[in-house]
């Protein structure tokens, strides 16, 4: 039998029971009479809790409210039991009259109280407090009010509309104590549109669909899910499953009642895979040649053919930097963009993605790298010294060599890689945790504190890396710790060398004197080249000096720590997240390669579900957990058993990421089309039909070049001819190219890559003003419709028959053939029309004005 | 169905959503769900409904304009003389005559700093002041701009846009135009240099003529309804064709156009403005393009634009830079200041549009050692300039020492400034938004009481 105090009447399962009935349930199952003490930290604080007394808004904030302050989520409960305690002259509390404490009076808005009223007098909180009071407010000890374990029943539950069900909270106590905790939680409902939840944790389901109903026992959470079918409407249609991933979705959709969307038709789906593997529109020829294709196995052939396109990396690599941000700045720690460092970093990515290197190796090289990449110190100092001459004479295609690299040693030149910052980094990046909170506090909606993120983060603390954000001061700083990067030889070797340069350049300038013009111009040249190679040295060196990569012995950077306007805190130990345990280290070894055997682990609960949700996302909109990089074990997956088998196999493939991409583009779910019916229209979340969004902006630019036979200048990062997907640097860098492409870029939403705003939300998805009237009415839009070499005057030259000229126009920006009507319509347009080429230039510009054109469909 | 960021998405729960006019998700355009949201966040009653935020670019020292010191020691009440006001006990600098004629169409704050904000007095502190909040270069949450947040809460114009920019909104604020309620609520934004501005490029009559872009327009129709025929309604459909009305209805509407276009003015207001002082600033740029944006901005206002910010002169009175350099800027605040509350008071509008003018800080108590005269930058006092909409007008709200150096009276923080615009806008400075990590932030996060002494 449970202990369950008095006040705290416990109460069974209410499925289907009526008032009267939950009543007498009520009074049947309640337990033991016993009286028992109420506790400070077991029962007081949780209390505070749900009441929201200690929350941020409230007395929980770090000034405190009006005088009183509590913990924030009461994480401290000695320090919240002093202040109430002892503080205010202890007016607060009343001993000898428990109902004239003023925390009673406040609360019961007896005495005003801005926080209003929080509990009725006579209600069971308010005996709970009484009591407490009146039993001396002592202080109980740590482990009685410490949770070990919370647990809620059901744990999962089918209900129909109307149907209720009383949720359970129990927890077990760090003394060993078992007690229902129901009554001390708050309780929220992730999705009120399919369930609600009154405040006593009775569920109560509204509408067909699943959701997660959440329980909070202090800043403790613990959830229950709750899965509500609609009505059946006859015979749930069968469909043919592809693979596993259709077994799962299909099964959820069956229990739901929630029939699925036809499969898409075959224009719709070259349009769709070749966009989402490749960022690009198909060519017409394409469309009318897989329109014709009468293999059945058509659409497996073109996936193969996708994923094997130079497309595909270039999207995955914009991915990966925007998840990573390399905006790197080192350079003569002048805080200026070095866009060629940004670039090698995305080639390296680049050439990862189009070996297919295991996801796990990739990982294993960016987070284990060094500068000397298993080499001589000379070959490094070769390397950085060859790189910043290219740079300097503004060669744009030297990063095929720093792609070849084993080590991705820029991955720790970008800002903030090392210590709590960079754990940070690393969770969001290759765990899809979000640890920000825990830089201050617990995360309120999370189960994260923050000592589980600084002894994470002691991993990352004994890196000798260039976070980026050095200053001549900085990085002398790191140098007295850490040492410097370059012996003093070596910089003498470097500026002997480069003296010797300027030397000559200096003798050829004499030599050039008296000379005939001609000649004395060649020996300039010649001498300013000698010049430049002498100044690449001289920056050469300062990189050199300061942006070696390596694991550092000793502790020289010091054990991690925050401080916040809620104090300091240390941790001396290294930990995984999740894990209880602390790993020993032995000697000086560097803690990375742990971190990533860690993450290595098949059991991992994050690494492979990271990489694995982010790319479902990219091709069903939404992930198998929403948002996509918020992981927490309180945030369920949509469907746990396919996400697991998804990473099963993906971790049995070894990481192959084109397996992932492969299964999930084979799968009929990808398919669908995005077209409902009535069965499935209110779908949000369990993809029974194809979810439509908004073309990124890069692709989105390269699909206006695409339709309207144009193109861009993308600046120096990239080689002539490339895309928009293949521009490294981000508009903050301001080497994207022209004005209008940074516009561009802009308005459409490509991310900016600050450091600041760690989220995969930073890249903007969602429509906006400015891009309707970008595409309605931006001259460079209109000059690229009205180009005489452009598409619509190639179509004019190339096809003297109405509909065709319709026909093209449309292979060109919808990548489809218009339908009978649609083509009338434009017909009876095109004849109104002055001329054959304004006809078909408002033809081009209505249909990139068209949602179908914008959007992935 | 999807609706984009995490922050939109969580900004009304479903079943607010569902609840919202009285029509399903489906059928609810994001019109409507502006308009809730609207609705969600008003709280008091609106004395004001639009703003002109003119940001004082740099640091206009306040003991030489409004809050002038002529008894202290020469090295500190600097070279200009007071004139009285027609307020009593409110005297201004001897080069503001218009304004010390207008003084009771605004009451002058002595009170309100930056100091104890994140990069006060260091070039940053517009971050803090063009949000209300605390705000700084790393580390704190991207607050948004004032602005951000009234074309999110505030119902949407008609035929002209809720928030427009006149000049660099990150002046004094680097980084500000990244916010966290994303580009959605984005000012549209008109540079000093207007020539080759890519929005307004946008914006200028369709290279198309007007009757064959409404022949597009109504192909464009007629396409659209073929493949949606088949179509249920959603969301993300709505939000396209929300926008492409409002872009199509911009482009269509001559008031926008209009209200850019200083052509359409008499040449004797560019005059009352200022537009004719010669004025040091970016030399690429034709004529004084300060003064010609406050003659926008109440063009702006006359169009029904709910927020303008403008971003004005160039107040770097550091030692060594003279008074060439500083007479000007005080020439253009008298000129088109005055001409602005003279206007708007003869339009009727005054009463309804709220006019804030302010600098980043104040400057140094003593005048710089170097020569010719300046002086450096301050944050513990300044001065903010308030008009119109619910403030009170004629009142001089507290007090500096006797070198202006520190607060003595009514000291007040910057995000009661924040809080009390929010106030008089009518909508609950305690509102919640929520940052992409789902983090609940008031607009005022700071828990500071509302300047009452200047709310009418």
């Amino acid at each position: 039998m449970l202990r369950s105090p008095l006040w705290l009447a416990s109460s069974a399962c209410l499925l289907l029971l009526s008032v009267e009935q939950r009543a007498s349930a009520q009074s049947a199952t309640g337990s033991s009479p016993q009286q028992a003490t109420p506790l400070f930290g077991r029962h007081v604080v949780p209390l505070f809790s749900r009441l929201g007394c200690n929350a941020g808004l409230c007395h929980g904030a770090v000034q405190g409210k009006n005088g009183f302050r509590l913990s924030l989520f009461g994480v401290e409960p000695a320090l919240d039991h002093e202040r109430l305690v002892r503080e205010a002259g202890g007016r607060r509390l009343n001993l000898e009259d428990p109902a004239a404490s003023l925390l009673l009076l406040k609360a019961t808005g007896q005495v005003k109280h801005e926080g209003g009223k929080r509990l009725g007098a006579g209600s069971q909180e308010y005996q709970l407090l009484h009591d407490w009071i009146d039993r001396g407010a002592s202080r109980d000890a740590p482990e009685q009010g410490r949770v070990r374990q919370l647990t809620a029943t059901p744990a999962r539950q089918t209900l129909k509309p109307g149907q209720s069900c009383q949720m359970r909270v129990e927890a077990t106590f760090a003394d060993g104590s078992v007690e229902d905790v129901t009554n001390l939680c708050s309780f929220e409902s992730r999705d009120t549109v399919v369930a609600e939840v009154n405040r006593a944790g009775l569920i109560r389901a509204s509408s067909p669909g699943d959701a997660a109903v959440v329980a909070r026992f202090c800043a403790q959470p613990v959830m229950s899910i709750v899965l509500v079918p609609a009505e059946a409407r006859g015979d749930f249609p069968r469909v043919p499953e592809n693979n596993f991933i259709d077994r799962h979705l299909f099964d959820k959709l069956r229990q739901l009642q929630v029939p699925s969307s036809d499969v898409c038709d075959d224009a719709t789906f070259l349009r769709r895979a070749t966009l989402d593997v490749t960022g690009a529109l198909p060519t017409p020829d394409e469309v009318r040649a897989f329109q014709a294709d009468p293999a059945p196995e058509k659409r497996s052939k073109k996936i193969e053919e996708l994923l094997a396109r130079p497309g595909y990396s270039a999207l995955w690599a914009t991915k990966f930097c925007d998840i990573l941000r390399p905006r790197i700045s080192y350079q003569d720690f002048t805080h200026q963009p070095a866009p060629a460092s940004t670039r090698r970093f995305y080639e390296w990515i680049r050439a990862r993605l189009q070996e297919n290197t295991p996801y796990d190796e990739m990982v294993e090289r960016m987070l284990t790298a060094t500068s000397l990449d298993g080499r001589t110190r000379d070959e490094w100092i070769r390397e950085v010294l060859e790189q910043t001459e290219q740079d300097q004479a503004g060669a744009r295609d030297n990063s095929s060599k720093y792609a070849q690299r084993k080590s991705l040693d820029l991955y720790w030149h970008r800002f903030d890689t090392t210590g709590v910052k960079g754990a940070v980094q690393v969770a969001h990046a290759f765990l899809g945790l979000r640890l920000q909170c825990a830089q201050c506090h617990r995360h309120p909606t999370d189960v994260w504190t923050q000592d589980d993120l600084l002894s994470f983060a002691n991993f990352f603390s004994r890196v000798r890396a260039n976070t980026g954000v050095l200053s001549v001061k900085d990085a002398a700083e790191i140098k007295k710790k850490a040492g410097g990067a370059l012996t003093a030889e070596e910089k003498k070797k470097l500026q002997d060398e480069g003296k010797e340069l300027a030397n000559q350049a200096k003798q050829l300038q004499d030599q050039a004197k008296g000379k005939d013009k001609a000649e004395a111009e060649k020996i300039q040249r010649e001498a300013k080249q000698l010049q430049d190679r002498s100044g690449a040295i001289g920056r050469a060196v300062a990189i050199l000096d300061c942006s070696q990569v390596y694991h550092a012995p000793g502790n020289p950077f010091g054990w991690a720590s925050v401080t916040s306007p809620l104090g300091t805190q240390q941790s001396e130990q290294f930990r995984f997240l999740g894990e209880k345990q602390a790993v020993a280290l032995a000697g000086d070894q560097d803690p990375r390669p742990l971190v990533v055997a860690w993450m290595r682990q098949p059991e991992n609960p994050f690494f492979a579900k990271a990489i694995v949700n982010r790319v479902w996302a990219h091709y069903f909109e939404r992930g198998l957990v929403e948002p996509v990089d918020d992981l927490s074990p309180l945030n369920p997956p949509s469907h746990p058993e396919l996400l697991r088998e998804l990473c099963a196999g993906f971790v049995a493939s070894k990481y192959d990421l084109q397996w992932l991409h492969r299964t999930i583009l084979h799968s009929r779910a990808y398919q669908l089309s995005y077209r409902t019916h009535a069965g499935n229209q209110g779908d949000t979340r369990n993809f029974a039909s194809f979810y439509r969004r908004r073309l990124s902006a890069e692709v989105f630019l390269d699909a206006l070049n695409h339709a309207t036979g144009s193109s861009e200048k993308f600046g120096a990062t990239v080689l002539p001819g490339a895309r928009a997907l293949e521009v490294p640097v981000s508009v903050l860098d301001g080497a994207v190219g022209s004005k209008f492409v940074e516009y561009t870029f802009t308005v459409f939403g490509r991310p900016t890559r600050n450091t600041e705003a760690l989220c995969d939300c930073d890249r903007e998805t969602r429509p906006a003003l400015l891009q309707s009237l970008y595409l309605a009415n931006h001259p460079e839009v209109l000059k690229k419709i009205n180009d005489p070499k452009g598409r619509v005057a190639q179509i004019v030259k190339d096809h003297a028959d109405d509909a065709r000229r319709i026909d093209e126009t449309y292979l060109w920006t919808l990548s489809r053939p218009p339908t009978e009507a649609e083509r009338q319509i434009c017909l009876d347009y095109l004849k109104k029309s002055p001329s054959p080429q304004k006809g078909l230039e408002g033809l081009m510009w209505t249909l990139l004005n068209t949602s179908e054109f914008l959007l992935n469909h | 169905m999807n609706l984009g960021c995490q922050s939109f998405r969580n900004s009304l729960n479903r079943r607010e959503m569902l609840q919202v006019g009285g029509v399903g998700l489906f059928g609810m355009t994001w019109a409507n769900l502006f308009q809730a949201q609207a609705q969600a966040a008003a709280a008091s009653k609106a004395t004001a409904k639009q703003v002109i935020f003119i940001w004082l670019h740099g640091g206009p020292p306040h003991q030489d304009t409004f809050d002038m010191k002529p008894d202290a020691p020469a090295d500190v009440r600097g070279p200009f003389k007071p004139i009285q006001t027609v307020v009593p006990g409110l005297e201004v600098c001897e080069h503001l005559p218009r304004l010390a004629k207008l003084a009771n169409k605004y009451s002058v704050l002595r009170s309100v700093h930056s100091k104890g904000y994140p990069e006060a007095g260091d070039h940053h502190a517009g971050l803090s002041w063009k949000t209300g909040n605390p705000r700084g270069l790393r580390g704190t949450p991207k607050y948004p701009m004032i602005g951000c947040v009234t074309s999110k809460l505030l119902p949407t114009p008609k035929e002209v846009p809720s928030f427009v920019a006149l000049g660099n909104i990150n002046s004094h604020a680097t980084g500000l135009s990244e916010n966290f309620l994303g580009p959605a609520y984005d000012p549209l934004s008109i540079p000093d240099d207007r020539r080759d501005d890519q929005t307004e490029r946008m914006l200028t009559p369709p290279q198309l003529d007007l009757a064959g872009f409404d022949r597009n327009v109504d192909m464009l129709r007629s396409l659209e309804q073929q493949i949606r025929r088949q179509d249920a309604a959603s969301p993300i459909i709505e939000g396209l064709d929300r926008f492409q009305q409002k872009a199509f209805d911009l482009l269509r509407a001559p008031k926008l156009r209009e209200a850019l276009d200083l052509e359409k003015e008499p040449a004797k207001n560019r005059e009352r403005y200022g537009c004719q002082i010669q004025h040091y600033g970016n030399t690429n740029i034709k004529g004084n393009y300060h003064c010609r944006k406050v003659l926008m901005a109440r063009r702006l206002i006359e169009a029904g634009v709910p927020f303008v910010y403008v971003d004005f002169a160039y107040w770097d009175w550091h030692s060594g830079n003279g008074l060439d350099k500083a007479l000007p800027d005080l020439a253009c605040l008298d000129a088109a200041l005055p001409s602005l509350l003279e206007d708007l008071d003869a339009r009727g509008l005054l009463e309804n549009t709220m006019v804030v003018a302010l600098g980043e800080m104040g400057r140094t108590p003593k005048v710089g050692q170097g020569k010719p005269y300046g002086r450096e930058h301050w944050a513990a006092a300044q001065f903010v300039l308030v008009a119109g909409g619910g403030f009170q007008s004629g009142q001089v709200v507290g007090a500096t020492d006797a070198h202006a150096a520190y607060v003595k009276d009514k000291d007040y923080k910057i995000a009661s400034l924040g809080k009390t615009l929010y106030h008089l806008l009518g909508i609950d400075p305690d509102h919640e938004l929520l940052t992409p990590d789902n983090r609940p932030l008031k607009l005022i996060t700071e828990d500071v009481p509302l300047i009452k002494e200047v709310i009418a």
